[in-house]
């Protein structure tokens, strides 16, 4: 290089360069940890987001309600309109809540004459959404509950309506729900009325995908996809949304919840399923060696 | 400038981590969380990278390396290869900063448009040689040209907002070093 360099620079610059590759090695042995112990980097992740973001978030939730602010203004240049969808809206409801009121009724009468014990009611944990993932690439919201509340990972999260996600690293007081839309989430889904099991996998689209569905024309757009509760991982017959025919002609889930504006999830408590792994006592005698039985003489030898 | 010359390097530190906390803070706000069908550009790149291009003193590399590092955690990336390539970048732009310097901006915009490729796609095929679930290809495309497309435009809101101007020739700092 041209310029003259004074001794000050020559001896900063190879120090310079040697703490460059070191942090350069550095972050990626935080790669090549994070690809190998996974959990444990992620556990480190949901610490350092747990103590950064709750430190923004007396600003984030001005900013964010006032651009909602904004985008509900909007929405008031259609107020009439839509208020006129909501009363014919609200007289089908009315006939529906009847019936449905009715049918209860009847439920409950019916269930009481066969003695019949259902899944016991789930209970669920309210939690506000701070943030999103903040990338293009992931989907998934950060909650303001987390382990000081009980959260445990893996447990479902709804809104009013349908299944959201799931719990997938908890902090303290955050915890982040990996939603439905990810590329990462699969989840167990049974398709009503036809009973047809498939996995729902996302694909960072608004409607995912079924997968390893066993029989595709047993499916019909318009059919009530629900979470299976198979592997144990979400407790059944939560509700996700329906299935709709795509532009690529795959069978793809319309979901149920609202995923333009996810503001308070319901995260359910879900207990992990009982197995009954013992055959019984009582029945069957235990048994302790496979092979060939004593002679009949030695276990008389014994007993004498 | 009334400021003396190392005044003016940490000003430009702090408008540098001021501006890295603010598009921080704006990409974590949940206002809209339904999957987008296109990429924003990656903003807290382009604002590195002209940083270090004209200015490379403002930004040092421990900026980068925290800065980058806590968005990897931050934004879910898996932690540190992102940091990694984009401190490599910085390091290579900053190298060739003073050669920069007298070139017209379409040619610094074509180094620095190369560098991202080039870390976007390393980025990817080392993701993929990892196993590690990855993003669409299409998004990936398509936040890398808005982010080439993004650069002269920090380029300029830098220069007329912050006053990030190539330094003149001969302009020397507070000890009296030739920049």
């Amino acid at each position: 290089m041209a310029r003259d360099r004074n001794t000050h620079d020559d001896f900063i610059a190879p120090i310079r360069r040697l703490l460059v590759g070191v942090g350069v090695v550095l972050l990626l042995g935080i790669f090549l940890v994070w690809r190998i112990d996974s959990p444990r980097v992620e556990r480190f992740r949901a610490a350092v987001i747990d103590r950064i973001v709750p430190s923004f978030d007396w600003a984030m939730a001005p900013v964010t309600g006032a651009v909602e602010l904004v985008d509900d203004f909007r929405s008031y240049s259609a107020l009439s309109e839509q208020n006129a969808n909501l009363r014919r809206e609200l007289q089908q409801m009315k006939a529906w809540k009847e019936a449905a009121l009715q049918l209860e009724q009847e439920n409950a009468r019916l269930l009481e004459l066969n003695n019949v014990r259902l899944d016991p009611q789930l209970t669920y944990i309210t939690g506000v959404v701070m943030t999103d993932s903040g990338s293009p690439f992931r989907q998934s919201v950060l909650l303001n509950v987390g382990h000081r509340d009980g959260i445990v990972d893996g447990w479902p999260a709804m809104d009013g309506i349908g299944l959201v996600g799931r719990i997938s690293g908890v902090g303290r007081s955050t915890s982040r729900v990996i939603l439905l839309t990810d590329t990462s989430s699969r989840i167990p889904v049974t398709i009503q009325p036809s009973g047809q099991k498939a996995i729902l996998a996302g694909d960072n689209t608004l409607n995912p995908p079924l997968e390893f569905l066993e029989n595709a024309d047993a499916v019909r757009p318009g059919d009530r996809v629900v979470s299976s509760g198979d592997g144990g991982v979400f407790p059944a017959d939560l509700l996700i949304g329906q299935v709709a025919l795509g532009s690529d002609r795959r069978l793809r889930v319309r979901l149920a919840a609202d995923y333009g504006r996810l503001e308070f999830l319901r995260i359910l408590r879900a207990h992990a399923h009982e197995d009954i792994s013992d055959p019984g006592g009582l029945l069957i005698p235990e048994e302790t060696l496979i092979g060939p039985l004593l002679p009949q003489s030695a276990q008389v030898g014994s007993d004498g | 400038m009334a400021e003396s010359p190392a005044a003016r390097i940490w000003i430009g530190r702090a408008v540098f981590l001021a501006l890295a906390t603010a598009v921080i803070f704006i990409q974590l706000l949940p206002l809209d969380t339904a999957p987008p069908s296109w990429a924003a550009p990656d903003l807290l790149l382009a604002i590195s990278l002209a940083w270090v291009a004209r200015r490379p003193e403002f930004l040092p590399f421990i900026v980068v390396f925290a800065v980058f590092l806590l968005t990897d955690l931050l934004f879910q990336r898996p932690p540190g290869l992102w940091a990694a390539l984009v401190v490599v970048l910085t390091e290579t732009v900053r190298s060739r900063s003073r050669g920069l310097r007298n070139v017209p901006l379409a040619l610094e915009w074509g180094t620095v448009a190369f560098g991202i490729v080039a870390i976007t796609l390393v980025n990817r095929l080392v993701l993929a040689i990892m196993l590690t679930p990855q993003a669409p290809l299409t998004l990936t495309l398509i936040q890398m040209v808005m982010t080439i497309m993004i650069y002269p435009v920090v380029v300029l809101v830098a220069q007329v907002l912050f006053g990030l101007t190539r330094p003149a020739p001969g302009q020397v700092d507070s000890l009296g070093h030739r920049l």
